[in-house]
């Protein structure tokens, strides 16, 4: 019996990688969660209905961890997944190592009506990615142990929250960026490595209100929602999708602007669907279909305003018009291990 | 001469297993720590001791010397309250030995995750212990328990307590009762003779046991994560962070490779240890 199953495995496996020739069916990976679960139940299946390619939809975990499985396989020259989404470091670290597939620009039309700079190639031109959402990182709160919401990014700092803030442990979370917003006026001390350290040593000055340095997000919303934790930066689309289920969650934009993240659709080098990829790509760029995850997921739409038809107040639940703070990516880049040991330093010790 | 081959051809099977599923990771591991890292990528073929030398130069020294610190105390701890409960549970009646066994075995079935959510839930202030303390008016503002190095522990304690259990069961039930029979007799009082017949009688088994809990608890991800402060993060966690995290491979592997080194010297240290004890008595 045991046999016979693993054989089964090894057949279903075999099918799996050679899914390709068949090329009707395309897999797609995404943050997991609730994230993956409403892009499979809710928008993939408008796909599936135009074009007839089925979409085998998979988890995929935090960005580095899921680059070092791109890259891994793209060493045994084998695609995860023949799309997936990544964050603006993830692509420019991908990139630089060839592991994106050039796509046809002519084959996804759609991108005349996306936002400026929501399509990126590579150095001669040819097209590798294009923008699939966006999203707010911002300063949430538990209603029941907080009455008013926070205006300004400084109250992390000035308010009295009881040794019951969750921040994430990651250096590139935004809040590095805020600080420097707040308290140094602008991005120019993340230039240089004493900058950072100032930087670093005012988010250490939080250490004795923060309980939970979260890596699992998952912990972090479970315990904001149950009151063990009274605010924190979190995700805007989900505390506002949690706040209208009725929990007692509120995600704020503080005065200096929320934090905002790009993710981009790739497509593996080693994908053998590329075509299909690209139909994907076109749908899911289409304005009425950025409307519709507006909707469903809450995040901010990459495609032109004036595009789509969101009403005013639907706008605006998923972003804020105000100037956005934007993670330094060329900094995260070029100070990666140096400035997350630092990071990791802090808050370890 | 080829009754005596058969085994050792049986024998070969499993050999070849390991060495081709682990000691060859194993070596590639090794050889990936000298690699140079490559921030934009993955890493490049080199040879280079920069991944070592950031462990001495950083406060990766420190972390290891914590994760020392806390499994070595968790496999202390663990053994001290194990050993006692089982030398209790075996001179109980048949029926409730077997109770207690089987508890233990169910025990082991759960996940690391599941141990530690059932702990993260017992220790929040709005529905554990605290909560319960609070409400009986023994506690006037409960607090959550968890993050704590204590949480982290208990974590520890109750992964690896039925394991510890079950490794001195066999050797206790059949253990020669007379001679603690003829030191009673003879007048030793009960406390002497756990201390002077019974434990030097379980000294191997106790120190085999307190380093396997040891290499468990230095391996262990979950807990420091779930229950304990990033002050109480282990190597494990780190490792973990640099690996997949910031797809550091190279410094991954270098560390990887120093606290093995670690580990095999505080084993052999021991071992020579518990040795030389048993050829000293």
């Amino acid at each position: 019996m045991k046999i016979r199953n693993s054989i089964t495995l090894a057949a279903s496996l075999l099918t799996f990688s050679g899914s390709a020739a068949l090329a009707e069916e395309i897999t797609v990976s995404a943050w997991g969660g609730f994230f993956e679960e409403t892009l499979r139940d809710v928008i993939y299946p408008g796909f599936t209905e135009e074009t007839g390619i089925t979409v085998r939809s998979i988890a995929q975990p935090a960005d580095q961890a899921w680059l070092t499985q791109l890259t891994n396989a793209a060493r045994a020259k084998k695609a995860p997944a023949d799309l997936s989404l990544v964050a603006d470091e993830v692509f420019v670290r991908g990139q630089s190592i060839g592991l994106w597939a050039e796509l046809d620009g002519g084959a996804i039309p759609n991108t005349k009506t996306l936002l400026d700079g929501f399509t990126k190639s590579s150095e001669d031109g040819k097209l590798q990615a294009v923008g699939a959402l966006s999203w707010y990182t911002t300063f949430v709160t538990n209603t029941n142990a907080v009455a008013d919401a926070p205006t300004t990014w400084a109250e992390l700092w000035t308010r009295d929250w009881d040794g019951k803030l969750g921040l994430t442990s990651n250096a590139n979370s935004g809040l590095m960026e805020a600080t420097a917003l707040t308290f140094f006026g602008g991005y120019e001390i993340m230039e240089t490595r004493e900058g950072l350290e100032k930087v670093i040593a005012k988010i250490a000055e939080l250490k004795p209100q923060v309980q939970l340095w979260y890596r699992d997000e998952g912990q972090f919303q479970q315990s904001l929602e149950a009151g063990e934790l009274v605010g924190g930066l979190y995700y805007h689309d989900v505390t506002m999708l949690s706040a209208m289920d009725g929990l007692p969650v509120v995600s704020t934009f503080p005065k200096e602007g929320g934090i905002l993240g790009d993710a981009y659709w790739i497509v593996p080098r080693d994908s053998q669907n590329v075509e299909a990829a690209e139909k994907f790509i076109n749908y899911m760029i289409r304005p009425d279909v950025q409307a519709k995850m507006a909707r469903n997921l809450g995040t901010a739409p990459v495609a032109k305003r004036d595009s789509m038809d969101l009403t005013d107040e639907e706008f605006a639940s998923v972003g804020s018009t105000g100037e956005p703070i934007r993670s330094q990516t060329h900094i995260h880049l070029r100070e990666g291990d140096w400035l997350s040991d630092k990071y990791l330093e802090m808050i370890s010790q | 001469m080829k009754r005596a081959l058969d085994p050792h051809l049986i024998g070969l099977f499993p050999l070849a297993m390991m060495s081709v599923f682990f000691l060859a990771p194993l070596a590639f591991m090794v050889v990936v720590s000298f690699y140079e890292r490559d921030p934009l990528g993955f890493y490049n073929v080199a040879f280079v001791w920069d991944n070592y030398a950031k462990f001495f130069s950083s406060f990766y020294y420190t972390v290891s010397m914590r994760s020392l610190w806390s499994s070595s105390l968790g496999a202390i701890v663990v053994v001290l309250l194990a050993f006692p409960a089982m030398y209790i549970i075996v001179d109980m009646s048949r029926r409730w030995q077997l109770f207690w066994v089987i508890l233990l075995l169910s025990l082991m079935c759960l996940s690391e995750v599941i141990i530690g959510f059932a702990w993260l839930i017992l220790m929040s202030e709005s529905s554990g212990i605290p909560k319960f303390l609070g409400w009986i008016g023994l506690w006037e503002d409960p607090r959550s328990l968890s993050p704590s190095f204590g949480a982290m522990l208990i974590g520890f304690i109750t992964l690896g307590f039925s394991l510890v259990a079950l490794m001195f069961y066999p050797q206790m039930a059949q253990r020669d009762r007379s001679i603690e029979e003829a030191a009673l007799t003879l007048g030793t009082p009960p406390l002497r003779v756990f201390t002077k017949v019974v434990l030097p009688n379980f000294w191997s088994a106790i120190i085999s046991s307190v380093v396997t809990m040891f290499v468990y608890f230095l391996g262990v991800f979950v807990m420091p994560t779930m229950l304990g402060r990033p002050q109480d993060w282990n190597m494990t966690v780190i490792i973990t962070d640099k690996a997949v995290g910031d797809a550091n491979m190279p410094l991954g592997a270098a560390l990887s490779v120093i606290m093995l080194v670690f580990t095999l010297i505080i084993i052999g240290g021991l071992m020579l240890a518990s040795r030389k004890k048993g050829a000293a008595s």
